[in-house]
């Protein structure tokens, strides 16, 4: 903090106004959504023509968005405890080097992140016809496991590195064994970190689609890829008032996860 | 310190279901690969060749759309480097308060789902979409804009999407830029724009390099983006994938395809660590 | 409360040895210091009695009880970490009542337990802050606490006060000699500081790469080093080079620059052989005006005050610089550079060693 209170320092005019223009930018198609959501035509204009909830009324009554949303929410849930489960006992397998090679290890479980998503969708869609896991919720519960547990491993590697190793031992050697010295000190000071890694999972896997929409069967599909195959099929308003649901749910998430946590600082 | 067989335990089923649901699945696409497609059937029966990957190099209509790729990743990272920088310098350098607000507005579009975002692209860029509206009410065009199913449309949409990622990025990198050696910049009498060259720019590289990095990779990576604003003409790599999988069931080419596009990917991930490692050496 | 015995403890990394062979006892309720250069493998030991790594070789006993084999959690020890390592989660009051948690202590028992072991520390008003709301000193008190709350069979130490400023680190030696005399809990005490050492301990352990040099009182370890590097260690020493002349039983003379001869009682080496002689500062009686018989002469070249003693740097005529120290309210403690003096260095302060290198 030498010199950032120096109003000299600070960025121009110009360069706050093409800032400030770019956060508009990406606010826009957010902000389109939601009013195209309101709308009473079924095409956008600018000042609306006229507002109603019908489009809402008409998404919430809808058994086959009613049941996307039950999908993405149950795979979102899941795979999310169980990468939390897995990526956290990894990591910290990893984090206190009990076995040679840690480095390497660690690039492995990152591997997902790295190759483009269509193409673990299409080699676990080769893969689930020749082991009839096609179609199943286990094998799409699996594949977002594989998407999500990168986030985990992250954020939790993240979250340990900045641990004094003393506290640990401390609570063993006051008489805690292994786990209760994970569970009572370990875990509520890595806590934050996961809570904000474990926000990214549950979002990535809500949000996926290029390796779900190999996966699901005819009959049982996900929000995204509902969305994804309606506006294939033509542009509707509720798909806008759908949208519209998932920007709020996120907006409120995020401002949640920033009041408990300062999620930002995680990011 | 725990022992080598409490972490074997620890990792053990991560590693599990990684082997099983990640590294198999991606390995036994290598042999469909060099296996000929058979239309109707899929897979032909004992016959392997190269074929998949010498057409990816030969077709005319496969290397367009390799280039096609290629160059959208370029204009995408460029777009979002221009964007991104400015909007990261407010926030690592403006005024304290606004800091966390810019933030969570970077972020907020990111969490937001995929799809969201390019259909809000969608009805700001078809031929009915706000845009063409606004500007035939305006007087200023007499028939919409083609803004859509093209390179301008996957453009805009696809900056949109990665420019958060690029922003967080060039964020850390300009926290990282140490005020005081700009300030001896200044105190040797640089002005305010000469420091911002010789010193402010040149430090904050690695994070542009990994920004960049990042985005090139996101973006040739894409599928649903290029999907919905490009259309079922208009193809980058990952839409080939899909329509080779999905509609042509041409297994063969399409696991071809997606070799052809993680190397793609691992290569510039790897060109670019190499090049760090070596600004690391000079520094 | 247990004696703790060493035997034949031993820990290697690999190929390198970092503890050899350490075998002791330290008496029901004694307070000991393990003292050493960093690297000397006293925290290594330190850690092999808590359980935080496992030996080598030998055993450790606690008592009678062999816990060579026991995890941490099972020994029954209080340890206090160089980083105070207080779980930054819980207030005071939890930090403290972790152990007696462990231990199946709750209600009312529990609340005595930890207001009691807080009062010891003096921060019974502190118990519902959080360890961040603590300055440095109120920290070390609570990781004290913490560790003796739950009466633990032997108290260990790991450079409690390195991250206090002197004068806390002054204040906190009293402080915990008296609280370890209260309890009576044996006490290992690992530190590089000799002040804390001698000041403290019933008996220091002086330890040099990975061996026990000498497990003997303050006032042994001070006046009857054992070794050369105790003597080295111990003190202020001047390290200079030489090469032995004569040998006579334990002792013999030295020859150092171009050609002062000295006698030392204390001599490791061959005749011929090069030698690092060791003279502490404060063993050197500096006075001037006429030399006396059997003394060195020499100029003071530069005079250092600072605060209780003065140092001397005195050039000898034999082209060698000695320091010397001295009380700064005596008769000789204002000498200007240039003054003619003379030195009277006792033989049985005066150590040779193989030199560096020459053997280890």
């Amino acid at each position: 903090m030498t010199s950032a209170s120096d109003s000299d320092d600070r960025p121009g005019s110009a360069v706050t106004m093409a800032a400030l223009a770019v956060i508009v930018f990406l606010q826009i198609p957010v902000i389109v959504v939601v009013l195209a959501a309101f709308s009473t035509t079924s095409y956008l204009t600018i000042p609306p023509r006229g507002l109603t909830l019908a489009w809402f009324g008409k998404v919430l009554s809808d058994p086959s968005y009613l049941s996307a949303i039950r999908m993405s929410l149950i795979l979102a849930c899941g795979s999310t405890a169980i990468s939390l489960v897995l990526g956290v006992a990894a990591a910290y397998a990893l984090f206190r080097k009990a076995l040679p090679g840690s480095e390497a290890i660690t690039s492995v479980l990152m591997a997902p992140l790295v190759l483009p998503a269509v193409v673990i969708g299409v080699a676990l869609l080769q893969y689930y016809s020749l082991t009839g896991l096609r179609g199943s919720l286990f094998g799409l519960l699996m594949a977002h496991v594989v998407i999500t547990v990168p986030y985990i491993v992250r954020s939790a590697l993240a979250s340990l590195s900045g641990l004094d190793l003393a506290v640990e031992e401390a609570a063993r050697v006051l008489g805690a064994n292994g786990f209760e010295a994970f569970r009572l000190v370990t875990l509520p000071l890595i806590l934050p970190g996961l809570v904000a890694g474990a926000l990214f999972a549950f979002i990535t896997s809500l949000d996926n689609v290029p390796v779900t929409i190999f996966l699901i069967s005819a009959n049982q599909t996900t929000l995204p890829v509902l969305i994804f195959s309606s506006v294939e099929m033509g542009i509707d308003p509720s798909v806008a008032a759908v949208s519209t649901l998932l920007i709020a749910a996120t907006g409120i998430i995020l401002l949640i996860a920033e009041r408990r946590f300062g999620f930002h600082r995680f990011v | 310190m725990i022992a080598p067989r409490h972490g074997l335990m620890l990792l053990a089923p991560l590693a599990l279901v990684l082997t099983g649901f990640f590294l198999l699945p991606v390995l036994m696409m290598l042999p469909t690969s060099f296996r000929e497609y058979a239309p109707g059937t899929g897979i032909a029966p004992g016959v392997w060749t190269l074929e998949n990957y010498t057409r990816i190099v030969t077709d005319d209509y496969y290397r367009e759309v390799i280039w096609r790729t290629l160059g959208l990743g370029l204009f995408v990272t460029l777009a979002c480097l221009l964007l991104g920088y400015p909007l990261a310098f407010l926030i690592a350098r403006g005024p304290e308060r606004w800091r966390v607000p810019l933030i969570l507005l970077v972020i907020f579009p990111m969490m937001l789902n995929l799809v969201v975002r390019s259909f809000g692209w969608i009805a700001l860029l078809s031929n009915r979409g706000l845009v063409n509206n606004l500007l035939i009410q305006l007087g200023l065009i007499a028939t919409p804009l083609k803004l859509m199913f093209n390179l301008t449309g996957l453009m805009i949409g696809l900056t949109h999407i990665y420019l958060p990622f690029m922003v967080l990025m060039l964020v850390a990198a300009i926290r990282n830029v140490p005020r005081d050696v700009e300030a001896a910049a200044g105190t040797l009498g640089s002005s305010r724009l000469h420091v911002f060259a010789a010193v402010t720019l040149p430090l904050s590289a690695p994070g542009i390099l990994a920004g960049s990095i990042l985005v090139f990779v996101l973006t040739i990576s894409a599928l649903v983006t290029p999907r919905m604003l490009g259309g079922p003409t208009y193809k980058v790599m990952a839409t080939l994938i899909y329509d080779e999988y999905m509609q042509l069931l041409d297994w063969p080419s399409g696991s071809a395809l997606s070799f052809a596009l993680t190397a793609m990917a691992i290569g510039v991930i790897w060109l670019s660590s190499r090049l760090t490692k070596r600004w690391a050496g000079m520094a | 409360m247990s004696a703790l015995s060493f035997e034949r403890l031993g820990k290697s990394y690999g190929e390198a040895e970092v503890v050899r062979e350490v075998s002791l006892t330290i008496a029901e309720g004694e307070f000991v210091s393990l003292l050493g250069p960093s690297g000397c493998g006293k925290t290594t030991i330190l850690r092999m009695v808590a359980g935080l790594v496992a030996p080598s070789r030998g055993r450790i006993l606690i008592g009678s009880d062999d816990v060579t084999a026991l995890p941490p959690n099972k020994r029954g020890l209080g340890l206090v970490f160089q980083s105070y390592a207080l779980f930054p989660h819980l207030t005071v009051f939890e930090n403290v009542a972790f152990g007696l948690r462990r231990r199946k202590v709750s209600g009312a028992e529990l609340g005595r337990r930890v207001k009691e072991a807080l009062a010891r520390v003096r921060l019974d008003a502190y118990g519902e802050r959080f360890p961040r709301q603590l300055s440095g000193g109120q920290q070390q008190r609570v990781a004290i606490a913490r560790a003796i709350a739950p009466q633990p069979r032997v108290l260990l130490f790991d450079e409690p006060l390195s991250n206090l400023d002197a004068q806390l680190r002054d204040e906190m030696q009293i402080e915990l000699k008296r609280l370890q005399r209260g309890l009576g809990i044996t006490t290992l005490f690992v530190t590089h500081d000799q002040g804390e050492a001698l000041s403290m301990s019933d008996r220091v352990c002086v330890m040099a790469r990975g061996v026990m040099q000498q497990f003997a009182t303050p006032e042994d370890i001070y006046h009857r080093p054992a070794t050369g590097f105790v003597a080295s260690f111990i003190g202020k020493p001047n390290r200079l080079q030489g090469t032995v002349a004569t040998r006579d039983g334990q002792g013999g003379s030295l020859r150092l620059g171009t050609g002062l001869i000295l006698q030392a009682a204390h001599i490791d080496a061959a005749v011929g052989a090069k030698v690092d002689v060791v003279i502490r500062q404060e063993a050197i009686r500096l006075r001037s005006g006429q030399p006396e018989p059997d003394a060195l002469a020499g100029t003071v070249a530069l005079r250092s005050f600072s605060g209780a003693r003065v140092q001397y740097v005195v050039r000898l005529t034999e082209g060698i610089e000695l320091i010397a120290e001295t009380s700064s309210s005596g008769p000789d403690s204002a000498l200007d550079p240039g003054t003619p003096v003379s030195l009277v260095i006792d033989a049985g302060s005066i150590f040779a060693m193989a030199s560096e290198g020459a053997a280890a």
